[in-house]
């Protein structure tokens, strides 16, 4: 019987719990409900009320945009959340880490998989979000050419130009890799809370308070930083929220980017390194805690 | 314990190491005029409880877009108190979107103003030019503020320049936020036109706007609008230019 | 080359429960050995320590004080598993997968991959007679099919090792005979097991060594035959025997100090009579 070298760590078994994560989440309702739910959202648009072209593209993209976020932010804690605890309590666990899998192996393989559910998911609704934007762009083009066949070309060339800018901007991209960074960083939070919660009710009501908070973070943090008036109890609660809670409102980029603004590089590189920060600190603590989890 | 402990610490170190970067993004947010809400009172109270911490949570652009629409139906009720309310709302949640401070100015200074002219309920004549001209102020304010948030795009200045010209008269001040608009990438391509119009229609600036006119008309076939012969011409007898440097008439 | 399998030095645990008074103590002061190549049973009714015990030797839970180690390696060790397959009691799987993906799944786990995962799941499924049944999810398989598929995946990265707990309990009777019957081969084949169970009679069969548990302490360990013998008495067993020959050798006995206490017929045991007749030729 060959002697296996063990190595510390192998891209093989991490892959494969990502894979078995992966299948596992697909097989859940919710993730399904969601999408369908998300996607119908991004085609029903088609069918608003018209207004005029602006004001129906905005809506358009304000929707749909709105809809992947709330998506993929709301899998990232439902997928995340009972993970590990199923596995700990169907004690599949033990079968598992009865091989030899380094514990941070498992917890990286679990993480992975939900990274990748939350990127197909992103990738679907992308797909509808540009083929809906696409199909309306072209009819008001088409209609547009219709209205003015007898205007003179340079106002021809405007109109079609305020049409086109209103539509596609390419800037919505990086608004969607960072709304993606901010599903990953909730997914990577709620598995470290799922380390140490008692209950699967515990760990969502502990996220839903951290979404609203981290929203609030940046409003906090910055009378923190300058205001010297409050009180040390106000003081100690702004700094507690700080430093403990991520700042949400960071990965907002969309809000604005529909509006017309464009984004520029050096904050587009900047959020998405907080992002991945965020996610893999995430995950370290949530390994540590694990480590040392009695199962 | 000890683990508790590691935990707590690692949490409030990253915690303190991240604060400057998030500072420094916050800083480029305000300096790109997004605006992440604020917790804001008077907001929370406008928008209501769950308006508000809709908007607080990530979804601002979809509150604006449903405020928006309200703001329609309003109009559409002709509610004008109603309809400024909302649009302050709705550019407070969105001032980056250039839509939003147009269509609060044009509903303010073209229609509230209009309604006001013609309200039957306010017999004095004297009262009701007044409140016109107060609409006509709030319609300016919206475009002053939307250019504050949106300094780098022509389309107010475009709007601002055509309040001047249609509602205030004021020819000058048209001419100039029309060529504030013309200097910006992407603005129409009417607008370096136009200045010169309403710079043609001002008492005293006609040698200036001749020189202009003159220019466009050299640029090329697509600027010799029939608009723009007819004030060449009308300049060129006002300042009896020369006859020999004339534009020549345009064909039958 | 190792002798000692599996050793357990010291072993105490304790539980620390919320909102009680008093702490579990599951295994109090610990000590025993298992050599490379026998079967040793641990055993002891429910709650005496037997899972932990075997839990904290797989690393899956760490001692209070004390420590054990596999092949001479600490159990603490991630790479102390290398060679150890474990059969959980209730296996624990996840029963979206179908039998080989299951096994794919583990293997790939174990550091098996490519045609030599495959032509080892292909064996393993022969080996525990799932064959005809590796493309069927589990939820659908009994339970007798899913210990099965646990000694297939524990034995996967053909370990030195097996930890089987409890791996007849709440199976019929052909499906623990077969299982015996592979822990017996497996043992043929140089492997060392290590297993723990409270059903007495089937344990009886196949251990070498055992050792007892009760409320965390070991009371008894020992060769299985030394153990269960009685000191002072002997068993005949003779075929063919007429009843002159059998009342000679009482009287025989009469003459010294023995006594003949008692003579019946030779058993086979209840259950190998029901699995006899209750043999299906078409059962897989």
């Amino acid at each position: 019987m060959a002697e296996a070298k063990h190595r510390s760590f192998s891209f093989q078994r991490v892959f494969a719990l990502t894979v078995n994560t992966l299948i596992e989440l697909t097989r859940q309702k919710v993730f399904y409900v969601l999408l369908i739910f998300a996607l119908l959202l991004i085609g029903s648009s088609i069918f608003m009320a018209r207004l005029t072209f602006q004001q129906e593209f905005q809506i358009l993209k304000d929707v749909s945009l709105g809809a992947m976020s709330i998506f993929t932010s709301l899998l990232a804690i439902v997928a995340t959340a009972r993970l590990i605890p199923q596995d700990i309590e169907d004690r599949t666990i033990y079968t598992i880490l009865a091989k030899p899998v380094p514990r941070f192996e498992y917890v990286l393989g679990k993480l992975a998989g939900v990274l990748l559910l939350l990127a197909i998911g992103t990738l679907v609704m992308s797909a509808m979000f540009l083929v809906v934007l696409y199909t309306r762009e072209q009819t008001v083009l088409h209609e547009t050419l219709r209205q003015m066949s007898a205007a003179p070309r340079e106002q021809v060339d405007d109109a079609l130009r305020a049409v086109r800018s209103s539509a596609l901007n390419l800037d919505i991209l990086p608004g969607v890799a960072v709304i993606y960074l901010k599903a990953c960083l909730l997914a990577a939070l709620t598995l470290f809370v799922s380390t140490f919660a008692t209950t699967n009710i515990f760990t969502m009501v502990v996220m839903v308070f951290i979404y609203f908070i981290g929203h609030l973070q940046a409003t906090a943090r910055e009378y923190w930083l300058q205001e010297q008036s409050a009180g040390w109890i106000t003081h100690a609660l702004l700094a507690f929220v700080a430093l403990l809670f991520p700042d949400l409102q960071t990965f907002n980029l969309v809000d604005d980017i529909v509006a017309g603004a464009a984004i520029p590089f050096a904050l587009f590189a900047k959020t998405a390194a907080l992002g991945i920060f965020y996610t893999t600190i995430y995950t370290l603590l949530a390994a540590l805690v694990f480590y040392g989890k009695e199962l | 314990m000890i683990r508790f402990l590691l935990v707590l610490v690692i949490v409030l170190v990253v915690g303190a190491a991240k604060l400057p970067i998030e500072r420094e993004l916050s800083a480029i947010h305000r300096q790109e005029h997004f605006r992440g809400i604020e917790f804001n009172l008077d907001l929370r109270e406008q928008l209501g409880q769950l308006g508000f911490i809709a908007a607080l949570s990530g979804f601002r652009s979809i509150v604006a877009d449903v405020l928006f629409i309200q703001a329609h139906v309003a109009w559409e009720r002709t509610e004008w108190s109603r309809v400024l309310l909302l649009f302050r709302q709705v550019t407070t949640l969105q001032p980056r979107a250039i839509l939003f401070w147009d269509m609060g100015a044009w509903h303010m200074a073209w229609n509230a103003s209009v309604a006001a002219m013609n309200d039957r309920s306010q017999p004095r004549f004297a009262l009701r030019i007044k409140a016109q001209r107060e609409y006509f102020a709030i319609g300016k304010d919206f475009l002053e503020r939307g250019i504050k948030n949106n300094p780098e795009r022509p389309q107010l200045y475009e709007s601002l320049a055509r309040l001047y010209k249609e509602k205030y008269q004021d020819h000058a001040r048209a001419s100039e936020f029309f060529a504030k608009a013309a200097a910006i990438p992407g603005a129409s391509s009417y607008d370096k036109r136009f200045s010169a119009y309403e710079l043609s229609y001002c008492d005293g600036r006609e040698r200036g706007a001749y020189q202009r006119l003159r220019q466009l008309y050299d640029a090329g076939e697509n600027e010799r609008l029939p608009t723009l012969i007819t004030r060449l011409k009308f300049l060129e007898n006002k300042l009896n230019i020369a006859q020999d440097q004339r534009i020549p008439d345009p064909g039958p | 080359m190792i002798d000692t399998a599996v050793a357990v030095s010291g072993l105490t645990k304790i539980f620390a429960v919320p909102f009680h008074r008093r702490p579990i103590v599951a295994v109090r002061d610990l000590d025993l050995r298992v050599q490379a190549g026998e079967v040793y049973g641990l055993l002891g009714p429910n709650g005496s320590g037997k899972s932990t015990t075997l839990k904290i030797v797989l690393g899956l839970v760490s001692p209070t004080r004390g420590h054990t180690e596999i092949f001479g390696r600490d159990s603490r060790l991630v790479e102390s598993r290398e060679a150890v397959g474990f059969l959980p009691e209730n296996p624990y799987f996840y029963k979206f997968l179908t039998g080989e993906e299951t096994l794919r799944f583990f293997g790939k786990l174990s550091g098996l991959s490519g045609p030599r995962l495959k032509k080892r799941i292909d064996e393993l499924l022969e080996l525990v007679g799932l064959t005809n049944a590796r493309d069927r999810r589990l939820s659908t398989y009994s339970k007798g099919m899913l210990q099965r598929v646990g000694l297939a995946q524990a034995l996967i990265n053909e370990p030195k090792l097996i930890t089987l707990d409890e791996p007849t309990a709440g199976v019929d009777p052909a499906g623990s005979r077969e299982i015996r019957n592979l822990i017996v081969d497996l043992k043929r084949r140089g492997i060392t097991i290590l297993l723990s169970s409270h059903l007495l009679a089937q344990v009886q069969e196949i251990c070498d060594r055992v050792g007892i548990l009760a409320n965390g302490v070991l009371v008894r360990e020992g060769q299985l035959e030394e153990l269960i013998a009685i000191e002072n008495q002997t068993a005949l067993v003779l075929e063919n025997a007429s009843d002159a020959l059998v009342t000679e050798i009482e009287a025989l006995a009469g003459n010294s100090n023995a006594k003949l206490i008692e003579r019946r017929r030779s058993t086979t045991t209840l259950e190998r009579l029901f699995l006899e007749v209750t043999k299906d030729p078409n059962k897989q």
